[in-house]
């Protein structure tokens, strides 16, 4: 795991100082709220609709023990007991007091935590496969490279006042975890002709006009991976829109000069500005390699123990995942057990499950971007006490990649821009599909839910999206099919009119039945989808 | 802030600028309970504006608005009501 | 006034708005916008004068590309603090047009930003006076340890 050298310790220090000197300006009128909110966004701090919400930053979703037993002291100290996993392997505390705030730095920054850049018009936490480095199909351990560019776009002076926030992705492998297509840069790390480089993505997202990221580049050498970067950067901050907000993003920019335009002015930016202070040297490379070295040297014959228990059973199957190393497992911890709203963890279940990681995972978690937890390295023979541990806590819910797996937004319980609940969705859809031989036999199934056109819940690239809005003072929802995530990214398609919220769990049903009716043997659901397409389901979904 | 509002009767909301709690205008001062939030009508939004903007800069609070409300006197939007009434589920904890 | 790192300094930068102020003008030094410049490059380069050009954020270095010479002062000017884009542009007159006299930012622009300014190749700001000890709070707070070269 990346450790802060004295240069991290310092600038984080600093940056808390500077933000307490900020909230006493704000507090005494030397700053207005027009000019303070972007400087409180800059270090994840929101308005929302009840009171203040702290994002902090899980730099490319890694965690100790130390850092996740102290998210779980600053739930208790200065918020309600609970803190929720985003999308972005961030964690948000719902209920932090603005004078608090400087306080609360100062306690992450003990720790090696902040929450520089979750918010805002800049670059935001760099996010990453939550499998990285412990996946044998990789390309090489896409962290180290999350880190260099933590670092370069950390405070950058040229790129903190951006149209509008910048996000960006890695993945080291084929298979995409990472959503890299809909970020506005997605990184993969590719192998050609025996080097490594990287294939470059532009201008994904979602939000109210979901694309699919371009292509621009087919091998970066890595070398040159910062000099992109800023070539890309230089590009949006110079050309992005900044009339409007809906239109600021990089994707617009791209869809608008098209990907071979794009592609030019990035390239002639590269030739322009290229820094030969920003290239990257092997040995600043392997600085940052040594700290993502494998805690676990030697593969091992160590047996998975064998227990008649089925709930111990499904949850081998269901949330155990082979390490690279022989021996060992990665264990994903549900944070979707039926009725409770996706993502949220309590203190006491924070507290323990860093005990927990440091018994049996050498102290380390992991975030997966789509709000789970996973202990990264466990040894087979103890994958029974691990799981009776999750189990006492509530956290054993054999359901990761299931249909009860969903991503969520806050939506209107949380957040001030929604037009409709999302939780309580969530809670109908894990409360009424809860047995594991339904979820079994329906298969690897991702339902995503927002709140609001802004897609915080990635409705657009849920298998079924799920989009809150208001129709008249009532709450109604959308349903969009076929979107996808992963390496074959695709945004969903409106099936038809929206469901009230009586109606929605039948529709999903009545969905899960044409797919039921048509699939071919181990069809998943994405894959009977794009072989039907969406008038089948439609037909039956209204008729 | 008065700009297209519905109904006749309104409460002044905002969040309180240092807890960031939700808060209301209730005779001479912000509080969090709506029991004795001033009942505001249509003809005097300007005033009460006026007095928002002012415990804004005086930074008392921060984000003010309007809460309308329905005939019967009850807070017409769900937003507004959850706003007040707090988180819809339970919590976990 | 005029903040140059930790130094308050004069501003002999008089701006004008239109050429008949020319002709009046005694000053030396005077301050014209982009659109004047463009509009009226040949008579104002008749003028010995010591030239500043002041450019709005929302507005492009291109048409001054081969004029830099001209100016001992380029000052940008902020619409709004939020618009990073003389953040890219001062950047681009450094590193890409070698221009070697003073850049300065007005405007709109916060305390907060200082360190990014000079990181950018900003030389000074047009701050008012009753901010200056913040200005100063944020040069003092800065340590020069920075990720970026």
């Amino acid at each position: 795991m990346y450790k802060y050298t004295e240069q991290d310790k310092k600038i984080v220090k600093n940056r808390t100082k500077e933000f307490k000197f900020q909230v006493e300006r704000r507090i005494n009128g030397d700053l207005t709220e027009e000019e303070f909110k972007p400087l409180r966004l800059m270090n994840g701090l929101y308005l929302q609709l009840h009171a203040y919400m702290l994002r902090v930053a899980i730099p490319y979703g890694e965690l100790s023990d130390i850092q996740l037993n102290k998210l779980a002291e600053i739930a208790d100290k200065y918020d309600k007991g609970y803190g929720h996993f985003t999308t972005r392997q961030n964690i948000q505390f719902n209920w932090p007091k603005l004078l608090d705030v400087p306080d609360i730095l100062s306690e992450l920054a003990e720790v090696e935590m902040h929450a520089i850049q979750t918010s805002g018009n800049c670059i935001r936490n760099v996010s990453c496969d939550h499998l990285a480095g412990i996946n044998s199909e990789e390309v090489e351990d896409p962290r180290p490279w999350c880190e260099i560019i933590r670092k370069w776009s950390t405070f950058h002076p040229e790129f903190s006042f951006l149209p509008r926030k910048f996000k960006i992705a890695v993945t080291g492998s084929e298979k995409d975890r990472a959503a890299i297509k809909v970020h506005d840069i997605g990184l993969k790390i590719v192998k050609k002709l025996g080097t490594i480089g990287f294939e470059v993505f532009v201008g994904g997202g979602q939000g109210r006009s979901p694309y699919v990221a371009k292509k621009i580049n087919d091998f970066l050498e890595k070398k040159d991976l910062l000099n992109y970067l800023e070539a890309i950067l230089s590009v949006y901050n110079e050309l992005g829109r900044r009339d409007n907000i809906y239109k600021a993003r990089i994707k617009i920019l791209v869809n608008e000069l098209g990907q071979e335009k794009i592609k030019e002015l990035v390239d002639e930016k590269f030739e322009e500005l290229s820094d030969k202070s920003l290239e990257l040297n092997q040995n600043e490379i392997n600085n940052i390699f040594n700290f993502f070295k494998l805690p676990i040297e030697k593969k091992t014959n160590s047996k998975v123990p064998i227990h008649s228990d089925k709930e111990y059973n499904h949850w081998l199957q269901q949330n155990v995942i082979n390490h690279k190393i022989r021996g060992h497992s990665i264990v994903v911890i549900s944070l979707k057990p039926p009725g409770k709203p996706p993502g949220d963890a309590t203190s006491s279940q924070m507290r323990e499950l860093s005990k927990i990681s440091k018994d049996f995972s050498y102290g380390e978690i992991r975030v997966t971007h789509e709000q789970n937890l996973i202990l990264p390295h466990i040894l087979n023979s103890n994958l029974y006490e691990l799981w009776s541990r999750l189990k006492k806590l509530g956290l054993s819910t054999p359901n990761f990649g299931l249909i009860t797996d969903t991503i969520c937004c806050p939506g209107l319980d949380y957040c001030a821009l929604a037009t409709a609940r999302s939780i309580p969705i969530s809670q109908k859809i894990s409360n009424h599909f809860k047995e594991y031989s339904v979820q079994e036999k329906i298969g690897d199934l991702k339902i995503k839910i927002s709140g609001c056109i802004n897609a915080c819940g990635h409705h657009h690239v849920g298998n079924i999206g799920i989009l809150g809005l208001d129709k008249n003072g009532e709450e109604s929802y959308q349903i969009t099919l076929g979107g996808s995530a992963t390496e074959k990214a695709s945004i969903g398609q409106i099936v038809g009119p929206s469901f009230s919220t009586e109606n929605l769990i039948p529709a999903i049903e009545r969905i899960l039945k044409t797919y039921e009716e048509n699939k071919k043997k181990n069809e998943d659901f994405l894959s009977a989808f794009n072989r039907l397409g969406i008038d089948k389901f439609k037909e039956d979904l209204y008729k | 802030m008065a700009k297209k509002l519905k109904g006749e009767y309104f409460y002044l909301t905002a969040n309180d600028l240092k807890t960031g709690s939700v808060v209301y205008y209730s005779k001479n001062n912000w509080s969090s309970d709506l029991t004795n939030a001033v009942k505001i009508s249509r003809d005097n939004l300007a005033i009460y504006e006026q007095i928002a903007q002012n415990h804004e800069k005086e930074c008392l609070i921060v984000s003010p608005f309007f809460v309308e409300l329905d005939e019967g006197g009850e807070i017409r939007k769900m937003r507004d009501k959850i706003r007040e009434k707090g988180i819809t589920f339970k919590l976990n904890n | 006034m005029i903040l140059q790192r930790d130094k308050v300094k004069k501003n002999p930068f008089q701006i004008i708005q239109n050429v008949d102020e020319l002709v009046e003008m005694k000053k030396k030094s005077i301050l014209i916008t982009l659109d004047l410049w463009e509009a009226q490059k040949k008579l104002i380069t008749k003028h010995k004068f010591n030239l500043g050009l002041e450019i709005a954020s929302d507005q492009s270095l291109g048409p001054i590309k081969n004029d830099l010479h001209y100016f001992k002062l380029i000052q940008f000017k902020f619409i709004t603090f939020k618009d990073g884009r003389p953040f890219s542009l001062a950047k681009k007159l450094r590193r890409s047009y070698n221009f070697k006299n003073e850049i300065r930012g007005s405007g709109h622009i916060l305390p907060d930003q200082y360190i990014f300014l000079l990181r950018c190749g900003f030389d000074s700001v047009e701050i008012e006076e009753k901010n200056l000890e913040t200005w100063l709070k944020f040069l003092e707070m800065d340590k020069g340890i920075y990720y970026q070269p």
